[in-house]
């Protein structure tokens, strides 16, 4: 297994193109698997908090193992992911949400569990300074106009809007989310990245997020995270060293890597 | 000579009904409030499986008192083997190469052959076996009662205090799990409430009502859609009048109790069912 040169392991972070903030997370040597068998190779990677990370790949490729193990619900297969902060706060929105349907929930109720961590589920009632951040984080999310309708009858854009406002509202320090645009169209797809950005810069989140259109995942990231389980790889940079790495181009041709380097839009390209 | 009616019949033994209508209400508040999480956790079986279990603990106690001449109180028989069955139910099946559903038609069809066999050897008992089972209020004792006040008072009590956290844990346990909170802690408490309070409750009133209370009251309360809360607070309600209300129309039409009770929290599904139909007529958006 290897992972494509450039970048060198321990070289990679994830931090803004403005002054780096707080080193929040490190993958050291870190590989990911189920068992004993890494799916692919180990790497480094520095999160920083304020930036904006996007991993892409091709379906199976690893990128929800990786997160799984990022929040230790699975363990390294090797190396280990460091936390710099011992009361680090996440926020995670799966791929498939674990809200079923049947549940007779309404996003104001759901966006105030964000604020439960720990043991404070022990206060049997929210307090007046949480409802009120739960209140704002539903406006900052825009998910004020359906707050109150149930979360089945929501549409797909809507439901990840509402659980936005649960991720804001929880004050994480580090949100991951796998591929909370699937099923959206183009301009919900556009404006839930958009808002993601101005949560990373304007909360001081770091936001790393799993998106198969990498032309948005370029635009926007500070650091793109590419995962491929055939060559097997890991490539971390900026658009033009990811688009044109050797297992990068194995997977989506070299259309990419002219393009990043020219400069050009990419247009909407679904990976 | 005049005979007289029910209703004064039941005016006159009145201190003779008190005892198995407080334990309906009980019963079937605390059930009633459970079985939101038994329903939209898809946990119905599951409820199955334990209250068959606590069905097999009765006729269990039963029979080691005749055969082995050790007394063991029936409803410590029915919650033990309850809380057995809710442990094992809440093992990881994939272990063994199996899914949750096989495990549960396992332990649904053990305990209910199981309690047949048993209860072949115990003859004499039979009458209260089928009480068990399909629930009899003649069996209530004040010692019953006063078990079923205690141990559904302190698991209400305990659900209210931990609500945001069982209900968190219940509905988004990945997120829960992301956000610190103790998720196996959680499950555990609230599998053993609901272990614990079927094993009580199934001796007193029968598996049957028991069942009913623990799925029917909330399938009853969803219906209606209204938010979380107010599901939790109807389901509770249902209960309660599953319990006291198939009680006293099992008094006064002469019908098996647990029969009774079963059949009128079906009946409230129906009744909630149509009231949500007409709602939705009134309002067409929803």
């Amino acid at each position: 297994m290897k992972t494509d040169d450039p970048p060198k392991p321990g070289e990679t972070s994830a931090a803004p193109q403005l002054p780096p903030g707080e080193l929040l997370v490190s993958c050291e040597e870190l590989a990911v698997g189920y068992g004993e068998t890494p799916m692919l190779p180990a790497f480094n990677l520095k999160i920083y908090k304020g930036s904006f990370v996007s991993v892409v790949g091709r379906n199976g490729s690893g990128k929800s193992t990786w997160f799984k193990t990022l929040l230790g619900m699975i363990p390294p297969v090797s190396g280990r992911v460091v936390k710099h902060r011992p009361e680090l706060k996440w926020s995670y929105v799966p791929q498939t949400v674990g809200i079923d349907t049947i549940l007779p929930m309404r996003p104001k109720e759901m966006v105030i569990w964000g604020r439960l961590s720990g043991w404070n589920f022990l206060r049997p009632f929210s307090t007046s300074q949480e409802r009120k951040l739960a209140e704002e984080a539903i406006d900052t999310a825009g998910a004020r106009s359906f707050a109150h309708r149930p979360y089945r009858e929501l549409s797909e854009g809507q439901k990840q809007r509402a659980l936005l406002a649960r991720v804001i509202a929880s004050q994480a320090e580090l949100v991951l989310l796998d591929e909370p645009t699937a099923a959206m169209d183009a301009v919900a797809e556009q404006e839930t990245m958009k808002r993601l950005v101005r949560l990373a810069r304007d909360q001081n989140m770091a936001v790393v997020v799993v998106s198969h259109d990498l032309e948005l995942a370029a635009r926007h990231a500070d650091v793109l995270v590419f995962l491929d389980r055939e060559t097997p790889s890991i490539i971390v940079g900026d658009a033009q060293t990811v688009f044109c790495s050797h297992a990068f181009r194995h997977q989506y041709g070299d259309e990419y890597c002219a393009r990043a380097k020219s400069g050009s839009p990419l247009g909407h390209t679904h990976g | 000579m005049d005979e007289i009616s029910k209703w004064e019949q039941f005016q006159l033994s009145f201190e003779l009904f008190r005892d198995p209508i407080l334990c309906a209400l009980v019963a079937g508040g605390v059930l009633g409030f459970l079985s939101v999480y038994v329903v939209l956790r898809r946990m119905v079986f599951v409820s199955a499986a334990v209250t068959h279990s606590a069905g097999l603990g009765v006729a269990l106690a039963f029979f080691v008192d005749i055969h082995l001449g050790l007394s063991v109180d029936p409803m410590l028989g029915a919650t033990i083997l309850s809380v057995i069955a809710t442990l094992l139910l809440m093992l990881d099946p994939a272990r063994l190469k199996l899914t949750r559903e096989s495990m549960l038609g396992l332990a649904f069809a053990f305990a209910g052959g199981a309690a047949v066999l048993v209860g072949d050897r115990i003859a004499q008992e039979a009458h209260d076996i089928q009480g068990i089972l399909f629930g009899t209020a003649v069996l209530v004792t004040p010692e019953n009662l006063y078990t079923v006040a205690g141990v559904g008072g302190a698991i209400l009590l305990l659900q209210l205090w931990w609500y945001r956290g069982f209900t968190f844990v219940s509905f988004d346990r990945v997120g829960a799990t992301v956000q610190g909170l103790p998720v196996r802690m959680l499950d555990a408490v609230l599998m053993m409430s609901i272990g614990i309070m079927v094993g009580v409750s199934a001796r007193a009133l029968g598996s049957l009502p028991v069942f009913a209370f623990s799925t029917l009251s909330a399938i009853a309360a969803l219906v209606l859609d209204f938010r979380l809360g107010w599901t939790f607070l109807l389901a509770t309600l249902f209960g309660c009048i599953s319990g006291v209300g198939g009680y006293l129309f099992a008094f006064f039409y002469d019908f098996p109790v647990g029969g009774s009770q079963t059949v009128l929290a079906s009946v409230l599904v129906l009744l909630t069912a149509l009231l949500r139909g007409g709602l939705n007529l009134l309002d067409p958006t929803r």
